[in-house]
C-alpha cells in the first residue's frame, strides 16, 4: 500500500508540482502575514521601550473618557514645582509634545515629511538618562533654535547652523529657527523637531502647559515609594505611573494597530487559500478520473474502497506537507515584498529583521495540510466508489446526474445568499457577526455558483467559443468543443478565476459608486468654493485658520468643521462642530424642523437619532451635554436634520462653544465661499496667502477636491485589488494545471490530429483558444457576480452611505481582456508540451 | 538483395505514388540496437492496392510509418511522389501528410467532439481548403454514411466509425492512403465490408492504398502482397488469395 502511494506520487510529479504551487501561494501569504506582523510587533515593542529611556515614572494628565485630539491631556506647569520637591525624586524633566503639528519647510517652501510615519514635535532639554534622543552633531536647542533628526536634515537639505522656516501649530507667518543640532532616535522612522520647553509651548499654542513630567528615583530610593510620594502631591486630574505602565500602554496601542493590520493580511491570505481549494479539488478530481481503470484494477485485486480513499488522502497529505514547507519559507519573501509595497505606497515601517514564531510554523502546517486534504476529500470518496468492473470498461467516467448538481448547488447557494443579505443589512449587530455572515455567505455563494455553473458551462463555453471558430475555422472548432466537452471540469477550472474577479469587480463597483455618490454630494449639497484640509492622512490643524480666513474681505463665509465626541445622557456620541451661522450655508443639511444655526447655547440632532435614542428628544427640549474637559452645558434642541453622509456626527454643535472645551483648538477641514465682486483668482490668491502658514494643507476647489477624493479612492482600490490579484495568480496556475492534465488525457486525439495534418502552430493555437474560452467563461461569471454582489450590498446597506451606483465599464472591459490574456499565458506551457508530443507515440498511447 | 527489393522494371518512376530507397531504421544503440528496417527499397504504383505482411517485429509497421511521414528513417530515403521526406522539416511534413496522404488507423481514428462529416473534412479544414464538395458528398454516399453524417463517433458502430475513417482518407484525394490494420478491430463481416470498399476505391476511383495487415483474408483483397521478415522484403505475391497468402506466411514462420 505505502509503496503504491509513493509510486503514485512519483509517477505524477509534474501535475502534483503544479498543485503544490497553487497551495504554496495561499500558504505563503498566511506565513507572510504572521511573519510581518510578528516582526513589526518586535520593532514597535522596542520602540516603546526606547521612548521611556531610563526614567522610572511619568506624571501625566488623567486620560479623559473621550477625547477629540491626538495629544496628551495637558496639565498646568505649576505641577512641576510640586513634584521637584518631593522626597526621593532624582532627575525630573517636564515636557510637551505633539503629533503632526509643526513642520520644517525646505527651500521650495514644501513641508519636509516622511512617507508614512509622522512628524513629531517635542520639548527637549538635551541629552539625559530621561530622554531617548542622542545628539549626533551640534547642541540641544535653546530659544529660537531647533534640533532635528538626521533623516529629516537629509531630506530637507538642512545642516547645523542653517536657518529653517518652520510652520507652527498656531498659524501666522512661518518662523525662522536655527538648526542647533542633529539628533538620532534609536528606532528610525518618524521625523522629530525639538525645541526647548518654553519655545515648544509657544509654537504648540500651549503656553504654561505640560504633557508629562518624566522622573527617576534618587540614588537608593525605592521606585514605588517615590511614585506614591509623588502621587500624594498631585492635584486632581494628574497622575503618576511607572515607566513599565507607559511601555505596556504604548505596546498595547501599537499592538492593536498591528493586530488589525495582520488580520487584514490574513483575510486576504484566506481568500487566496479558498481559491486554491478549487484548484486542488479539480486536480485530484482529474487525477482520479484518469486513474479510474488503474483504481478499478486495484479493486479487482482486492483493495477495499476505504483503502483507495486512504490512498488518495495520503497523497493529499504529502502534497500538503510539501506545500506548507515551501509556503512557510516563501512567506519570508511575501513579508519582505509586502513591506516593500507598503513603503512604495507611503506606509514605511521601521526596519527590523523578519521573525519566525513557532505559532507561524504551527498554523502554516495546519492550514496547508487541512486545506489540501479537505479539497481532496470529494475526489477521494469518488475514487473509493469506483467499482472493480470499471477496470475493464473503456475509461468512460461515471457521471452523476446533473439534477443532483442542481439540487446540491441550490442547497449550498441559497443559505449563502441568505447569509450575505443578513450580513449586508447588518443583522446581528456586532462587527464580528456581520463579518462572519459575510464571510460564510460568500464562501457558500461561491461554492454554490461554482457547482451550478457546471450546468451551463458547456453551453456557455460553446457560445463564447463561436468567434474562435469563426476566426480559426476547425482549429477554433476543436478548441471550442474541448472547452465545452467536460462542463464540470470547465466550471471547476474557471471557479478560481470567477472568485478572484468577482471580488475585484465588486470592490471596483463599490469604489466607483462611492465616487459617484461623493460627486453628487459635492454637486448638490456642498456649496464651497474652496476646501482646505490635510490631504495625506486627514490630520487635524489649528482652528485659528478658519478665523483668519473669515477676516479676509475676499471671503464671504469660512467655516471650520470638527468631528468630535461628547456625552449626551449616558452615551458618548459623535458630533460635528462648526460655526453654524456660516457653516450651514456651505454644507447644506436637510433641515426637517427648526434651524441648524443653533448658536453657542443650542444643539441640533439627526432624525435617525431622534428615532433610535432612548431619550425623548423634541424641539425646544433642554439637554445636558458633557465635553471632554468635564464641562457640562445645558443646550436647547434648536433643530432636527436628516441624517447624511456629509457629516459624521449625529449631533451638530456650534464651534463657538466647543473650541472652549476641547484639549486643542483643532479642526478637520475648512470650507469657504468667495465674496461677490472678487474674481476666483483674486480670492484664491488671498486665501492661499493665509494658508501659507500651514504648508501641510491642501487648498482645492470643487473639481480639485473631487479629483483628490477620486485619487484617494483609486489608490485604496489599487491596494485592495493588488492583494486580491494574488487570487488570479493562483487561478492562473489552476488553468495551467487543468490544461496540462487535459492535454495529457487527450494525447491520442492530439496524435491523430497531428497525423492527419494539424501543424504544431495550429495545435498550439487550438489549445490557447481553449484556455481563453475557459478563462473568459470564468471572467464573465466573476464580473457578473461582482456587479450583482456590489449592487446587492449597496442596496442592502441601510445607511445612506452610497446613494449612487456606477458601473465602471472601462475597468470591467480591462478585466475581461486581462482574463483572456491570462488564458493565453496559462496555455503556453501545456500548448508547447502538446505540440512537442511525438505523433507516433501519441497515437499508440492506450 | 533480391530483385524484388527494387521497383519492378515495368513501372517507370513517374508512375510510383511512393517508394523507398535503401530505407534503414535502427532503434536504440549499442547492445539494445534493433534493426527494424535493413536497406528496404520498394515502390508502390499508382492505382495499386498493396498489402504489407509479416510476422510481429518484421518491420512492416515501421516501414509504413516512415513512408507516411510519421517517423523518420535512420538511413536511405522515402519518397511520396518525387518528394524525399528527409528533406522536409516538421511543418512541411505535416502539410504533406494532410495534402498528399490519407490515414486509416486500427482504432481511435476519429476526433470524438466532431461529427462524422466534420471528421471526414478535417484534413481539408485544417488546410483551410474548401475541398471538392461534390466529391465529398459522393464519398459519403458511397461509404453509406449519408444518414450518419451529423452523428458523433460515440453514436456510430465500430464499422461505421471505420468507414468514416476511410471516407476521411479519401476526401482530400491524397496521392496515397496508408492503413495500419484498418480492420483489425472489427468482426470479419464488417471488416470485409471495409476492405471491399477500399478495393473499390482503388478500382473505381484510382486510389493508391498501402495497408499493413497480419490477416491473410484481408491481404487477399489487395493487388500485391509484400512479405517482410527481419526488416527485409523477402517475397512478394501478385493477385493473392487467402490460401496462397496463408501458405506463404506459414513458410515464412518456419
Amino acid at each position: 500500500m505505502q509503496k503504491l502511494i509513493l509510486r503514485g506520487i512519483a509517477a505524477n510529479k509534474g501535475r502534483l508540482a503544479l498543485t503544490v504551487i497553487s497551495i504554496v501561494f495561499g500558504v505563503a501569504f498566511v506565513s507572510g502575514s504572521f511573519v510581518l506582523a510578528d516582526s513589526l510587533r518586535t520593532v514597535f515593542d522596542k520602540l516603546s521601550q526606547d521612548i521611556v529611556a531610563q526614567s522610572d515614572a511619568s506624571v501625566r494628565g488623567v486620560e479623559p473618557e473621550f477625547q477629540t485630539g491626538e495629544s496628551e491631556t495637558r496639565f498646568d506647569e505649576s505641577v512641576l514645582d510640586l513634584v521637584k520637591n518631593v522626597d526621593g525624586v532624582g532627575l525630573f524633566e517636564g515636557g510637551i509634545g505633539a503629533f503632526e503639528q509643526v513642520y520644517t519647510t525646505d527651500a521650495d517652501g514644501e513641508v519636509v515629511r516622511p512617507t508614512g510615519p509622522p512628524v513629531l514635535t517635542f520639548s527637549w532639554a538635551g541629552e539625559s538618562p530621561l530622554s531617548p534622543f542622542e545628539i549626533i552633531e551640534g547642541a540641544a536647542p535653546t530659544g529660537e533654535e531647533i534640533a532635528i533628526d538626521t533623516a529629516q536634515a537629509e531630506r530637507g537639505g538642512f545642516a547645523v547652523g542653517d536657518e529653517v522656516e518652520v510652520a507652527t501649530a498656531t498659524g501666522g507667518e512661518l518662523e525662522s529657527f536655527t538648526v542647533s543640532g542633529l539628533i538620532e532616535f534609536p528606532t528610525p522612522g518618524a521625523y522629530f523637531i525639538l525645541f526647548d520647553l518654553p519655545t515648544a509651548q509657544r509654537v504648540l499654542g500651549a503656553e504654561g502647559k505640560l504633557d508629562s513630567i518624566v522622573l527617576s528615583a534618587g540614588p537608593g530610593v525605592d521606585k514605588e515609594a517615590m511614585i506614591s510620594n509623588v502621587q500624594a502631591v498631585l492635584p486632581e486630574g494628574v497622575e503618576v505611573v511607572g515607566s513599565e505602565v507607559v511601555v505596556n500602554e504604548t505596546q498595547a496601542e501599537f499592538g492593536e494597530f498591528i493586530d488589525i493590520f495582520g488580520y487584514i493580511l490574513l483575510g486576504f491570505a484566506l481568500v487566496t487559500l479558498f481559491v486554491s481549494i478549487f484548484i486542488i479539488y479539480n486536480t485530484f478530481a482529474i487525477l482520479v478520473s484518469q486513474r479510474t481503470r488503474q483504481l478499478g484494477l486495484l479493486r479487482c485485486l482486492g483493495a477495499s474502497g476505504p483503502q483507495i480513499r486512504f490512498m488518495v488522502l495520503i497523497e493529499a497529505f504529502v502534497i500538503g506537507i510539501i506545500a506548507s514547507l515551501i509556503g512557510l519559507f516563501a512567506g519570508f519573501g511575501v513579508a519582505a515584498g509586502l513591506k516593500f509595497l507598503l513603503a512604495l505606497g507611503g506606509g514605511e515601517f521601521p526596519d527590523g529583521p523578519l521573525e519566525l514564531q513557532p505559532r507561524t510554523i504551527f498554523w502554516v502546517f495546519v492550514v496547508g495540510i487541512v486545506v489540501t486534504m479537505v479539497s481532496a476529500l470529494i475526489p477521494a470518496v469518488r475514487a473509493s466508489r469506483i467499482a472493480p468492473l470499471e477496470a475493464l470498461r473503456d475509461g468512460a467516467e461515471v457521471e452523476r446526474s446533473m439534477r443532483f448538481r442542481l439540487i446540491a448547488g441550490a442547497v449550498v447557494l441559497v443559505p449563502g445568499l441568505i447569509l450575505l443579505i443578513l450580513g449586508f443589512t447588518g443583522s446581528g449587530g456586532s462587527t464580528t457577526t456581520v463579518l462572519t455572515f459575510l464571510g460564510f455567505g460568500s464562501v457558500l455563494t461561491f461554492v454554490g455558483v461554482s457547482m451550478l455553473s457546471a450546468l451551463f458551462a458547456g453551453a456557455a463555453a460553446s457560445f463564447i467559443g463561436q468567434p474562435a471558430e469563426a476566426l480559426r475555422n476547425v482549429v477554433g472548432r476543436v478548441a471550442r468543443d474541448n472547452a465545452s466537452r467536460n462542463p464540470k471540469r470547465t466550471a471547476a477550472t474557471s471557479t478560481s478565476l470567477m472568485i478572484g474577479l468577482a471580488l475585484i469587480t465588486g470592490v471596483t463597483v463599490l469604489a466607483s459608486s462611492i465616487k459617484a455618490t461623493f460627486n453628487d454630494l459635492l454637486g448638490d449639497a456642498i456649496s464651497a468654493d474652496l476646501f482646505i484640509y490635510e490631504e495625506n492622512q486627514g490630520l487635524r490643524f489649528s482652528g485659528v485658520l478658519a478665523d483668519d480666513l473669515q477676516d479676509l474681505p475676499e471671503v464671504a463665509q469660512a467655516a471650520g468643521y470638527l468631528e468630535m465626541q461628547v456625552r449626551v445622557g449616558e452615551d458618548i456620541v459623535n458630533a460635528t462642530s462648526f460655526d453654524t451661522a456660516a457653516g450651514s450655508t456651505i454644507v447644506n443639511l436637510e433641515i426637517l424642523e427648526g434651524t441648524i444655526e443653533v448658536g453657542p447655547d443650542g444643539i441640533a440632532v439627526s432624525d435617525d437619532t431622534v428615532e433610535s435614542s432612548s431619550l425623548d428628544l423634541s424641539l425646544g427640549d433642554s439637554i445636558a451635554v458633557e465635553f471632554e474637559d468635564g464641562f457640562v452645558a445645558d443646550l436647547t434642541i434648536e433643530g432636527i436634520f436628516e441624517s447624511s453622509s456629509l457629516i459624521e456626527g449625529d449631533w451638530v454643535l456650534d464651534r463657538g462653544l466647543t473650541r472652549e472645551h476641547t484639549n486643542e483648538d483643532s479642526i478637520d477641514f475648512v470650507g469657504l465661499t468667495y465674496t461677490e465682486g472678487f474674481s476666483n483668482e483674486e480670492a484664491r490668491a488671498a486665501v492661499e496667502n493665509v494658508t501659507g502658514a500651514f504648508p501641510q494643507l491642501s487648498v482645492q476647489d470643487n473639481t480639485e477636491f473631487q479629483d483628490s477624493i477620486a485619487g484617494q479612492i483609486n489608490s485604496f482600490l489599487l491596494l485592495i485589488n493588488g492583494l486580491l490579484a494574488l487570487c488570479l495568480v493562483v487561478a492562473f496556475f489552476g488553468i495551467v494545471n487543468t490544461m496540462a492534465l487535459s492535454v495529457l488525457e487527450r494525447t491520442r486525439e492530439i496524435g491523430l490530429l497531428r497525423a492527419v495534418g494539424m501543424t504544431r502552430r495550429q495545435l498550439r493555437s487550438s489549445i490557447r483558444w481553449e484556455a481563453v474560452i475557459v478563462s473568459i467563461f470564468g471572467t464573465l461569471l466573476g464580473i457578473g457576480m461582482g456587479v450583482v454582489l456590489a449592487y446587492a450590498g449597496i442596496a442592502a446597506i441601510p445607511e445612506d452611505f452610497i446613494t449612487s451606483t456606477a458601473i465602471p465599464w472601462f475597468s470591467l472591459a480591462i478585466y475581461l481582456a486581462a482574463g483572456a490574456l491570462l488564458g493565453v499565458a496559462a496555455a503556453a506551457l501545456p500548448a508547447r508540451r502538446a505540440a512537442n508530443m511525438n505523433v507516433l507515440e501519441a497515437i499508440a498511447t492506450a | 538483395m533480391t530483385a524484388i527489393d527494387t521497383p519492378p522494371a515495368s513501372m517507370p518512376a513517374g508512375a510510383l505514388a511512393a517508394h523507398t530507397d535503401g530505407a534503414i531504421k535502427v532503434y536504440g544503440s549499442g547492445d539494445t540496437e534493433v534493426h527494424a528496417l535493413r536497406h528496404v527499397s520498394v515502390g508502390f504504383g499508382k492505382g495499386q492496392f498493396t498489402a504489407i505482411m509479416g510476422p510481429s517485429g518484421s518491420g512492416k509497421s515501421t516501414l509504413m510509418q516512415c513512408m507516411a511521414g510519421l517517423d523518420r528513417l535512420s538511413g536511405g530515403e522515402a519518397y511520396i511522389g518525387d518528394t524525399p521526406l528527409s528533406s522536409l522539416n516538421d511543418k512541411a511534413l505535416t502539410l504533406l501528410r494532410r495534402e498528399k496522404i490519407g490515414f486509416i488507423f486500427q482504432a481511435f481514428n476519429l476526433i470524438p467532439t466532431l461529427t462524422a462529416r466534420e471528421n471526414i473534412t478535417l484534413p481539408l479544414d485544417l488546410a483551410g481548403a474548401k475541398g471538392d464538395q461534390a466529391w465529398i458528398d459522393e464519398v459519403i454516399a458511397t461509404t453509406g454514411l449519408a444518414d450518419r453524417a451529423t452523428h458523433r463517433p460515440n453514436e456510430l458502430s465500430g464499422g461505421q466509425q471505420q468507414r468514416v475513417a476511410v471516407a476521411r482518407a479519401l476526401a482530400s484525394r491524397p496521392e496515397i492512403i496508408f492503413g495500419d490494420e484498418p480492420t483489425g478491430n472489427l468482426d470479419s463481416r464488417t471488416g470485409a465490408e471495409i476492405l471491399d470498399f477500399m478495393r473499390r476505391a482503388v478500382r473505381e476511383l484510382g486510389q493508391t492504398i498501402v495497408m499493413v495487415t497480419h490477416d491473410p483474408v484481408s491481404a487477399s483483397y489487395s493487388d500485391r502482397v509484400l512479405f517482410l521478415a527481419d526488416g527485409q522484403i523477402v517475397d512478394e505475391m501478385a493477385d493473392p488469395t487467402p490460401d496462397s497468402v496463408f501458405d506463404k506466411m506459414k513458410s515464412l514462420g518456419d
